[in-house]
């Protein structure tokens, strides 16, 4: 059987808060424990310093001034809630909406305004004096772009690796077919005349 | 209703104008600034009949000016296709020069103002819906960006990106 009494009730003991029969079965068992006892003398004196040092309750500063105030406050009679705000002209109730409608419209007026005074800069004289080399740029893996520049044309980029196209794919459907508003200027003075197409 | 649903009603029409007239306003952003031709040549030293008995021929001052340039020199020349998207403000065009295959896609932007004589672009080769290239062209006048690519039935297609002249652009 075990006769050691558990945590809690040492605890309580400490504290002189066990009772009744426990407290009797736990003096008996602790009469043989003497760190148990100097345990709880201790705590005894700690309790004690504590109970000296520190009053058990405090009354708040100035009683009798803090009790007449709310004395006071529960004679005198709730303020009377003032009447309702006298009625504000018509006008009056609409100047601010309006003000602010005017304010957005103003807004818009200037935000407009000041779009349209956006300079625009004309880069068709820029000096060239100054060759910046283009960017090229292969996202595809294997494939390389070579560019040079020409007098005749504006760049010419050579692609090597790219992948062949398949020559099942026909693009006759997108023929080039001449018309009036032949608009291309890389491929002028194309005819419709049948000496044009291939045979 | 009453007064004060008069005020609400009354701010929520001028609101509902206000925002109704910002819609309503041309996207500065879309303005067409000019138009882009992007053609498809057939370049080959062999028999260019393999590129389709219908296709046409080009130009001689078209072949020419491709013979001008060293990497594009090949013995015969045809056109597959061309396409014309207007260039935008701040907007990206496609072009299908190709029509209806999408195996040649060119994307372009403005990078600056553009003029008739000259504009700065950022253009993109798209082939079988796959980015190949990007670059950075300066297209000046008639004067073109040539793109040596893909081979093709014994031969090599060519894309060229150029303004397209105005006094030749349909309504």
């Amino acid at each position: 059987m075990n006769t050691i009494p558990d945590e809690a009730k040492l605890a309580l003991w400490l504290d002189d808060e066990l009772e009744g029969d426990d407290l009797a079965t736990f003096e008996a068992w602790v009469s043989s424990q003497p760190q148990h006892l100097v345990a709880r003398e201790e705590v005894r004196q700690w309790r004690a310093l504590m109970a000296s040092a520190v009053p058990a309750s405090e009354e708040p500063p100035y009683p009798d001034f803090f009790n007449s105030r709310i004395a006071q406050a529960i004679r005198e009679p709730a303020p009377k809630i003032p009447a309702a705000a006298v009625r504000r002209p018509f006008w009056k109730t609409l100047l601010m909406p309006v003000t602010a409608c005017a304010g957005m419209v103003l807004a818009f007026w200037v935000g407009a305004k000041s779009q349209k005074a956006t300079p625009e800069y004309i880069v068709e004289g820029a000096p060239r004096a100054i060759p910046v080399e283009p960017l090229v740029y292969t996202p595809e893996n294997g494939v390389e772009a070579e560019w040079f520049s020409s007098d005749v044309s504006s760049m010419v980029i050579v692609l090597n690796g790219v992948r062949a196209i398949p020559d099942a794919m026909d693009f006759s459907a997108s023929t080039y077919v001449p018309n009036e508003r032949e608009f291309d200027s890389t491929a002028e003075n194309r005819s419709t005349s049948p000496a044009n197409l291939n045979p | 209703m009453n007064r004060r649903h008069w005020i609400r009603s009354g701010i929520a029409l001028v609101l509902f104008g206000l925002t109704h007239s910002a819609a309503g306003q041309d996207d500065p952003g879309k303005e067409n600034m000019g138009q882009v031709s992007v053609v498809v040549y057939y370049a080959t030293n062999s028999d260019p009949k393999a590129a389709g008995a219908k296709v046409a021929r080009v130009s001689q001052k078209t072949q020419d000016r491709l013979r001008a340039e060293q990497h594009l020199k090949f013995k015969s020349y045809r056109l597959l296709g061309e396409d014309l998207q207007p260039l935008l403000r701040s907007y990206e065009s496609w072009a299908q020069p190709l029509k209806p295959s999408d195996e040649v896609l060119v994307k372009f932007e403005a990078r600056s103002l553009a003029t008739e004589a000259m504009v700065t672009l950022d253009v993109e080769l798209w082939l079988s819906r796959k980015k190949i290239l990007k670059t950075d062209a300066r297209l000046e006048g008639k004067r073109s960006l040539y793109i040596l690519g893909p081979e093709w039935r014994g031969g090599r297609l060519i894309i060229a990106v150029a303004l397209a002249e105005k006094s030749k652009l349909g309504s």
